[in-house]
């Protein structure tokens, strides 16, 4: 049984899991209590898009190369709502997402007839568009300046200036997504997924609208990216074109093909210890192997594939 | 008025005149992109960091970063040496394991070789934009060797194009008429076939991944001449301008990359100058999704191989 089910089907795994997430804003950590805090928060909205991107070439075999492409959308969507009209963050949040998930329809649409390789390459120069469009429409994204001066997300008209406060409510928007691709993963919906991935043609042949489970999956992913994004520009309260280049993508990729490629856990697994991990590297490093941090990224792709293809928790195959 | 055209037409021109050789120059990385595709139906993600390479490499012998300084035309002989041996090695080490894995595992391993590299060249050489000193290079480059009116020409852009055609036509020789390119055409037609008629593919792929490496290599050096200019991330951008250059043209065709390339270099020229000049890298990605929505096997490609 693997660990993706027996996780979310055995009771006894939530609790001891929640009460740790749940108290650690207030585990002493000395002078670097808020830097923690800011870590733990930067892993969390990582977990968001690693589930996310999970979606698409975890569930459905499809190699996303874009996603950050998304995640910018957002981020955009949020910010400049929230900057143009003060609107809270519980309406942004649903309208980046419904945005997302729109842009997720139209980029999916037409390539759904597309071998692996070639869905890729427009997934890449999908996301590579919507960034270079945020970078030269100035009228609307204010292009290279950025979007600065952000409001802090709210609660009930309170607004949430607190770190611990904004990491529960990140904690909160992870576990609705994760509730959301659980229920999912298991479901008819999921089951055409991985019919999809394992055999299209085959899934074809027993009736699965291939079509349509593919335009649900390009939804879903692309809704959880802009929410991440759209939180992330909440809770950074500046924005940038540049926050959103290609090695985002890979990054999340990077999360995913080391966690296990289509588990849950191995998604989260992956965030968990990779965002972390970079982190404390580029406090640790000098700043010239600091900058070059993504050497090891790459080489972890590299090493992954070549001898343990299928992530650290591997889904079985039936 | 008839200043005003002739003024406009000599702009054209010079804008024609700069778009063929950046457009050989794409094309000179595209071929080594549809090879590798043709032989082993792999998007090779790190070409554009070989090329990247090529640069740095020949950047590196001429002003003696590894203890010699090389006259100039023997620097760059030496890095397209370096490259194509460069590039047999990443065949060897990071994809000949995989030949056999779903090929998603080896698009996967090609965008980590990529970042890898480009970090490497980041971790060697540093981020800061290098040039090469004037006294290096030979000083006629940037004379104008033709002139019409206000079009000026200058000996780089002529260098550029004649050894793109150059490379070019050797290529196409030994494709067409020797042993190894023989080899190559029936891999890039059925390599389970070949491989019992007695063809080495593993020997035949690495002669591929040589030939398109050091392609790409003398693309990386005529490129950091042309703009003066060295730095990590340089294949990024060439390596997906070039990419959409083979795709449109077919990917597995070397005329069609050659023809893609030349294209792709004048509509980013003319986009640029006339259209919007933020927005001519977007032409590169536009064309290129275009294409495989629309046209998959691109100008000259064959049908795209089926799902397996």
């Amino acid at each position: 049984m693997h660990l993706d089910d027996r996780l979310f089907s055995e009771k006894k795994f939530y609790l001891p899991l929640l009460a740790v997430v749940l108290i650690l804003p207030w585990l002493p950590m000395g002078i670097a209590g808020p830097y923690v805090l800011r870590v733990a928060t930067l892993t969390l909205v990582y977990m968001v898009l690693a589930l996310g991107l999970n979606v698409v070439p975890g569930f459905t075999g499809l190699l996303d190369l874009g996603y950050v492409g998304f995640f910018g959308l957002g981020a955009y969507t949020a910010g400049l709502l929230t900057v143009q009209y003060q609107w809270s963050i519980w309406l942004v949040l649903p309208l980046a997402a419904i945005n997302g998930a729109l842009w997720g329809v139209l980029r999916g649409a037409p390539t759904l007839r597309l071998s692996d390789d070639y869905f890729a390459i427009v997934t890449f120069g999908f996301s590579e568009l919507i960034i270079l469009i945020i970078r030269n429409e100035l009228w609307l994204t204010k292009g290279p300046m950025g979007v600065p001066g952000i409001a802090r997300p709210d609660l009930f008209g309170r607004v949430l200036d607190q770190p611990w406060q904004t990491f529960y409510l990140i904690l909160f928007l992870l576990l609705l997504v994760l509730w959301v691709v659980v229920r999912i993963r298991s479901s008819r919906l999921g089951r055409a997924w991985f019919a999809v991935r394992e055999d299209e043609i085959a899934a074809e042949c027993v009736g699965v609208n291939i079509a349509n489970y593919k335009i649900i999956s390009f939804a879903l992913s692309a809704a959880i990216g802009a929410l991440a994004g759209a939180f992330y520009a909440r809770w950074f309260r500046f924005i940038h074109p540049d926050m959103f280049k290609f090695w985002e993508s890979i990054l999340i990729l990077c999360l995913i093909v080391f966690g296990g490629m289509g588990s849950i856990t191995g998604a989260l697994l992956g965030a968990l210890i990779l965002i972390p991990l970079t982190e404390v590297l580029r406090i640790v490093l000098p700043t010239e192997l600091s900058n070059a941090r993504y050497l090891l990224f790459g080489l972890l792709i590299v090493c992954m594939m070549r001898w343990r293809p299928a992530g650290l928790l591997p889904v079985q195959k039936e | 008025m008839l200043t005003a055209i002739l003024e406009h037409s000599s702009l054209f021109l010079q804008q024609l005149v700069n778009g063929i050789t950046l457009g050989s120059i794409y094309a000179l990385i595209a071929v080594g992109y549809t090879m590798v595709y043709g032989v082993i139906q792999l998007i090779n993600f790190a070409h554009g960091e070989i090329y990247m390479l090529g640069a740095f490499i020949s950047f590196s012998l001429l002003t003696g970063l590894f203890g010699v300084g090389l006259p100039f035309w023997l620097a760059v002989v030496v890095a397209v040496l370096a490259c194509a041996l460069a590039g047999v090695l990443l065949d060897i080490v990071a994809y000949r394991p995989l030949r056999r894995a779903p090929r998603l595992a080896a698009l996967i391993t090609a965008i980590g070789m990529s970042i890898f590299l480009q970090n490497l060249a980041l971790l060697i050489w540093g981020a800061q934009i290098k040039s090469f000193p004037r006294n290096l290079i030979p000083a006629f480059f940037n004379e104008p060797a033709l002139q019409f009116g206000d079009v000026l020409v200058s000996w780089l852009q002529v260098i550029i194009l004649l050894t793109a055609i150059c490379l070019m036509l050797a290529l196409q020789l030994i494709v067409h008429y020797t042993r190894i390119g023989r080899a190559m055409r029936a891999i890039a037609q059925d390599k389970t076939a070949a491989s019992l008629m007695g063809v080495n593919v593993d020997r035949v792929v690495s002669y591929t991944f040589a030939l398109g490496s050091g392609l790409g290599g003398a693309a990386g050096i005529l490129v950091a001449l042309y703009y003066n200019a060295v730095y990590p991330t340089m294949g990024y951008f060439a390596g997906i301008k070039a990419f959409a250059a083979a795709v449109l043209g077919g990917i597995g065709s070397i005329p069609g990359a050659i023809l893609g390339g030349g294209i792709l270099g004048l509509a980013e020229v003319f986009g640029g100058g006339y259209i919007s000049s933020s927005y001519s890298d977007g032409i590169a990605y536009a064309v290129m999704i275009l294409v495989i929505l629309v046209k998959p096997q691109g100008l000259f490609g064959r049908q795209l191989r089926d799902k397996a």
